[in-house]
């Protein structure tokens, strides 16, 4: 009771903190948050899928990108309004998803990998070369949410719809959705002579982690004003990957606090260039190595040590 | 189309080949509803493979399976697990990130019961189980008899619980452990009516347990009936003596 009242409380410094943020931060800075805002919801949805359910997708940023490319080419090329582009941006990176689970359903490990991240290199392929629709490598200019430049209102924002994904996340694990994703990482055949249905669940994570990471690109893409096909570029699976690895796999907050800490140390270390990669690949073989739960496992270690500090275990108990 | 009278589980002539291994050769048996049937047989005469088919995690090459009347060959693990077929496991599969809780709050999930109610029923099959101390624990942190335990509790959540099958329930485990699952499938059994097919290699245990033993040797059925029975039939003595 104690310790989840320092959990509230944790988490009211934290908002309140996040909040008063831009108060002290240049629109750099500011900027470099809201990029890291997405990142966290890219990794807390990756983490539903990667983490909870086991299934190792290296074509989820290939969903941001496709619901940045929807979106933003239904307000130019349709002249949609952001009410309708955003939805069918959803509709559209769901829909997708659900063709690729129902192919990827009787694989899994490896192949899944290969099969997904196959997927994502069609689709980053396509968008350059119809460059005459999609702008190619040039890019596509998209409609800028607030209209503005000027990142406070995209900071807060973004912050808002991290703390919304996170939180719908958090409850679709601990209810019985949660239970049977789970269980099926841990062992499907077990699972399924339990009664767990494991097509429909692996399906509906696919779905579930897609359409949010569709959300988030499709937000992101009127954040930045140019979309391109990096968006879909191996590099950003492989980031979202890291950010939930180092935060910490199968944790809720853990995939939120690595993209951030992840983000400010490569921004921090701009100006050392390539360094700052060696630094980083470093950062993960030392959490791998010794903290394999990533940042949220050096938590509980430091938690359990101060716990063990404070009250004496008797041989007796 | 006229109703035919069937046993509880029947199996007709079951057939189950792996390349050209056959596991299964026409394989058939009956079991009645209540009864304690034990399926025994030297390595590899297909025990497993048998339950697997019934269960639903292999299907057959021929023959059929039908279970309360109804044809279940063919069916998908888990909408036999709805009909009230639950199983256990040789090396005991229980959800090692989930708590002892946790596991045995799934098939309850999956029958659509409450979490209150769930809750309450699975914190006294634990409590029965004497592993309500490490409900909060991950199921990875307990022993493989505490495991194995876990798992066979487990599959009492399922409230339509009526054919329960297990594959070598108390092989490698501790005495006190051998003495809850023993003491679980009588109550279970004798309370509510669930019949049984238990695949053990410990011929004292299912001699005092189960009222009748199928024999498999080679894929095939060798002989069945009373523990006494089977005993002196020479088949069974060749298949066991490796004659």
């Amino acid at each position: 009771m104690k310790w989840f009242n320092l959990k509230i409380l944790g988490l009211v410094v934290v908002i309140i903190v996040a909040l008063l943020v831009p108060l002290g931060l240049s629109d750099y800075w500011q900027y470099v948050l809201t990029v890291a805002f997405f990142y966290a919801i890219m990794a807390a949805s990756w983490n539903l899928l990667g983490g909870y359910t086991g299934q190792f997708s290296l074509g989820h940023h290939t969903f941001g990108m496709l619901g940045a490319y929807t979106s933003s080419l239904l307000m130019v090329k349709a002249g949609a309004s952001l009410w309708l582009s955003i939805p069918a941006a959803i509709a559209v990176t769901m829909i997708l998803s659900l063709i690729l689970g129902i192919v990827c359903l009787r694989v899994h490990g490896l192949y899944l990998a290969l099969i997904t991240w196959a997927f994502a290199e069609v689709i980053r392929n396509y968008l350059r070369m119809h460059y005459a629709f999609t702008g190619g490598d040039r890019g596509l200019e998209s409609p800028l949410l607030f209209g503005t430049l000027q990142p406070t209102p995209y900071y807060y924002f973004f912050l808002g719809l991290t703390v919304l994904c996170v939180l719908l996340i958090a409850v679709l694990m601990r209810s019985r959705i949660g239970f049977y994703l789970r269980s099926i990482r841990d062992d499907a055949i077990a699972a399924r002579s339990m009664g767990v249905n494991i097509v429909r669940y692996k399906v509906l994570a696919f779905i579930v982690a897609s359409g949010i990471a569709g959300m988030a690109g499709a937000f992101y893409g009127h954040t930045i004003g140019l979309i391109s096909p990096v968006l879909g570029d191996f590099n950003e699976m492989a980031m979202i990957i890291i950010f939930v690895v180092i935060g910490g796999m199968r944790t809720q907050t853990g995939p939120v606090v690595g993209a951030i800490t992840v983000r400010i140390t490569m921004e921090l270390l701009r100006e050392q260039s390539e360094i700052r990669i060696i630094i980083l690949s470093a950062l993960v073989i030392i959490i791998m190595r010794f903290f394999n739960g990533g940042l949220m496992e050096f938590v509980r270690r430091v938690k359990k040590w101060v716990s063990r500090r404070k009250k004496p275990v008797s041989a007796y108990q | 189309m006229k109703e035919q009278a069937h046993p509880f589980l029947e199996v007709q002539k079951v057939v189950k080949k792996f390349g050209g291994l056959v596991a299964n050769n026409k394989v058939s048996l009956q079991i009645g509803k209540g009864e304690i049937r034990g399926l025994i047989g030297p390595n590899g005469s297909g025990k497993t493979t048998l339950i697997n088919v019934i269960t639903g995690i292999y299907e057959p090459e021929e023959g059929n399976i039908f279970y309360a009347g109804k044809r279940i060959d063919g069916l998908q693990p888990d909408v036999i697990a709805s009909l009230g077929i639950m199983r256990t496991f040789q090396v005991a599969r229980v959800f090692r990130d989930m708590t002892v809780l946790e596991n045995m709050l799934i098939p309850a999930f999956c029958q659509g019961q409450s979490r209150k109610d769930a809750v309450a029923r699975a914190e006294e099959l634990l409590d029965f189980a004497l592993l309500t101390r490490l409900k909060d624990k991950q199921a990875k942190s307990l022993s493989g008899g505490q495991n194995m335990l876990l798992q066979i509790v487990r599959g009492f959540m399922n409230r339509d619980l009526q054919l329960y099958v297990m594959d070598e329930p108390f092989a490698g485990v501790h005495q006190s452990i051998k003495g809850i699952i023993l003491k679980s499938i009588r109550m279970m059994n004798a309370d509510k009516g669930i019949t049984f097919l238990i695949i053990s290699h410990e011929m004292p245990t299912v001699s005092t347990l189960c009222d009748k033993v199928t024999v498999l040797a080679k894929g095939e059925l060798i002989a069945e009936g009373t523990m006494e029975q089977v005993a002196n039939e020479p088949q069974v003595i060749d298949a066991y003596l490796g004659g």
